[in-house]
């Protein structure tokens, strides 16, 4: 496009000129004066061409954001997009990308891997965003590994399962998939980790909801985890969408009587096998993934003990990086509670943006995505990401263990390295 | 254990008859299956939960149930006017009321999306045990209650249509309308009580729902599913069927939960129900159904 208006540029700049000529051949005495002309003519073209290419070098950078606005998860996906855009609202009034501001394109996937693949192309076919921000979830980011390299669009998100960033079958990093947190079996790692060492626990139970990715990819690592390290799995039990009522599932784990119980599902599924596990008589450790965070306690009914559970930020430390932001959020959206997912939208633009202040092209695909790639001590809402060339999933984040107090306050108790 | 796997099975069976029934009654009258009881329920449980969250100290348990069965009459009678009372004067084919009846079920949960998200809201504590023991089985509070209401509006539903005159007259509408009409019976005041008995039972469910479950847009049509499964059972029509259908429903899924996995449980419950159609299409109760919609 930038070439083309050159060129046309050129001619309309050398049309006056080669008129000039042909009157100039008619009056053989002004040759110089001619010349001159010329040269200056060449000299207004280059500069005209230059201030041409400037102004198109400051058009906006576009960048989607394709987040779960009103399907199953979109309480988070709101508070994933917020993050987004709050990011480059900021990025923007510091500057943008050398100069170049950033508009943002947000649009709704409904947790739904069709509707995903819908938003991926109406953002690149219509739009024709540089890159783009993705949600927090892998069911619809599934759909977009293959379309990604077809399209050279790099994705930076929280997929969390595996199969998003690499493929299965070869282990292979998907070229433009990139995740901006700990992976489901990095979390699922470090919480059965925490379980048998530092809690010395050794039988466990799952409770899990087999229709959701996250779930499963969260499950079947701790089970792993634990059976490689000397813990042993009792129950393994499981739910699906339509089911609402889990107390046959939840006497099965009384009966098998583990020492801990690892729930894994998103927050209104997570909340109500806490309340059929207590209500069938569980009294042991209840494990969970940070689905058991804020606003868990409001939404059980029995007693809240021993329940631990993984945090990706300290979110109500005043002195931790994050604060500030999620203060933001609360003050701008009214919420009660922090939100881990205001910084993964935040997070995934400052990863996106250090790949864009690198490039000599931020709007090149191919650049990006080996920027990307290098991603390397890239500051976030709290710490800092390095991620892995092999699969593009951070190599150096770990995850908080949280609990709540006897007041039901959220308590940050440890940090588990990767 | 299968005394408590026994009384999970009814606890939830009941939450399933209150929903059966809910069908069953518009059916009997109206000939189509009303799945805007879905998101009628859902609506009685967002009113239930913002009910009982208004006041300090919050209303004793059974004030909140009153109000909400209101509040579902006054909902369903609002939808009878609004989506099908046209189609009624009309004599619309019986697709119409399907149709509308899916669009009003679609939009009500849409519009609690709209204004509430689709996060769940956690009902504030009904009691100050969730939990007694009798013996060694473990009896959960709730599932009490819901099951001693259950009980005594299905009982006195049953009353109601066997040994009263609107209940006559419900009777003889159901068996022709027309003809009901020629003897005298207001055809009009007979569905006005059927959509406010329709409503009660949604207000009622959307109360116990949101106790136990939690309260957000789907939690009704959720759950409408294993209720319609129940109805379809029982006799699409059939009060008795419906509860019967429902709590062996119920009984069936925890049995079937606990002994071979919840995901084979959901097939295998399904392929019960087609088993059902195909051998007896007229259910438990023995009432043929041509007008099934």
């Amino acid at each position: 496009m930038r070439k083309v208006l050159l060129v046309l540029l050129v001619i309309v700049f050398m049309l006056p000129l080669a008129a000039c000529q042909g009157t100039v051949n008619d009056n053989v005495g002004e040759v110089p004066e001619v010349e001159e002309v010329a040269e200056e003519a060449a000299e207004e073209v280059e500069e005209v061409a230059e201030e041409v290419v400037e102004e198109v070098n400051l058009e906006p950078i576009v960048v989607g954001n394709i987040q779960d606005l009103s399907g199953g998860a979109s309480e988070p996906g709101k508070a994933n997009a917020w993050g987004a855009e709050y990011a480059v609202q900021v990025i923007n009034e510091n500057g943008g990308i050398n100069g170049r501001m950033i508009e943002m394109i947000t649009l709704d996937c409904k947790n739904d891997l069709n509707e995903g693949i819908n938003a991926y192309r109406k953002l690149v076919d219509e739009y024709e965003v540089v890159a783009i921000i993705g949600p927090p979830l892998s069911n619809p980011a599934s759909g977009w590994v293959e379309l990604s390299e077809e399209d050279q669009v790099p994705i930076v998100g929280h997929f969390m399962d595996e199969i998003c960033t690499t493929d299965p079958d070869t282990g292979e990093p998907y070229p433009y998939m990139f995740l901006a947190e700990p992976s489901c079996s990095m979390q699922s790692d470090m919480m059965a980790k925490f379980a048998l060492e530092d809690l010395g626990l050794t039988t466990f139970a799952t409770l899990y909801n087999t229709g959701n990715a996250f779930a499963v990819a969260h499950a079947k690592p701790f089970m792993d985890y634990v059976e490689a390290n000397g813990g042993e799995i009792l129950a393994e039990e499981t739910f699906t969408w339509t089911d609402t009522d889990y107390s046959a599932q939840a006497l099965k784990i009384v009966n098998a009587n583990p020492e801990a119980v690892f729930l894994s599902d998103y927050a209104n599924q997570a909340s109500l096998a806490y309340d059929f596990l207590r209500d069938a008589g569980y009294e042991g450790v209840i494990l969970g993934a940070n689905t058991l965070s804020l606003p868990f306690p409001s939404l059980v009914k029995n007693d809240i003990y021993d329940v631990y559970f993984l945090q990706n930020y300290d979110m109500l430390n005043t002195e931790a990086g994050g604060y500030e932001l999620f203060q933001t959020y609360m003050a701008a959206e009214g919420a009660d509670y922090p939100k881990a997912n205001v910084a993964f939208g935040w997070d995934a633009v400052q990863v996106l943006v250090a790949a864009m202040l690198q490039a000599e092209d931020p709007t090149d695909g191919v650049e990006l995505r080996d920027l990307l790639a290098q991603t390397d001590g890239v500051v976030l809402a709290e710490g800092t990401i390095t991620i892995d060339p092999a699969t593009h999933r951070p190599s150096n984040m770990g995850m908080y263990i949280a609990d709540y107090d006897e007041n039901n306050e959220l308590r940050i108790l440890t940090y588990i390295a990767p | 254990m299968a005394l408590q796997l026994i009384i999970n099975g009814i606890s939830v069976g009941a939450i399933y008859a209150l929903i059966a029934v809910g069908f069953a009654v518009v059916f009997n009258i109206m000939r189509f299956s009303n799945f805007a009881h879905g998101g009628m329920i859902s609506a009685c449980a967002f009113i239930s939960f913002f009910f009982q969250r208004a006041f300090d100290p919050p209303p004793p348990f059974y004030v909140t149930i009153l109000f909400t069965a209101v509040c579902g009459t006054i909902l369903a009678l609002l939808i009878d006017t609004v989506a099908y009372r046209r189609i009624r004067i009309k004599n619309s084919p019986k697709i119409y009321y399907f149709l509308m009846s899916l669009t009003f079920a679609i939009l009500i949960e849409q519009v609690l999306n709209v204004f509430y998200g689709t996060n769940m809201y956690g009902f504030p504590k009904v009691f100050q045990s969730e939990t007694f023991m009798i013996g060694s089985i473990i009896f959960k509070t709730m599932n009490m209650v819901i099951l001693a209401v259950s009980v005594v509006i299905l009982s006195a539903l049953i009353l109601l249509i066997n040994k009263t005159k609107i209940g006559l007259a419900i009777r003889a509408v159901a068996i022709n309308a027309d003809t009901s009409r020629l003897m005298g019976i207001n055809s009009s005041v007979i569905v006005t009580t059927i959509f406010s008995i329709a409503g009660i039972l949604a207000g009622v469910a959307g109360v116990f729902l949101g106790v136990q479950y939690g309260v957000y847009p789907s939690v009704g049509p959720s759950m409408m599913l294993k209720g319609f499964i129940a109805s379809i059972i029982g006799g699409l029509g059939s009060l008795s069927g419906a509860i019967f259908a429902a709590i062996a429903l119920g009984l069936i899924e925890i049995f079937l939960t606990f002994f071979i996995g919840a995901t084979e449980a959901t097939v295998i419950m399904f392929a019960i129900m087609l088993g059902f159609l195909f051998i007896r299409p007229q259910g438990i109760a023995g009432k043929f159904v041509e007008d099934k919609a």
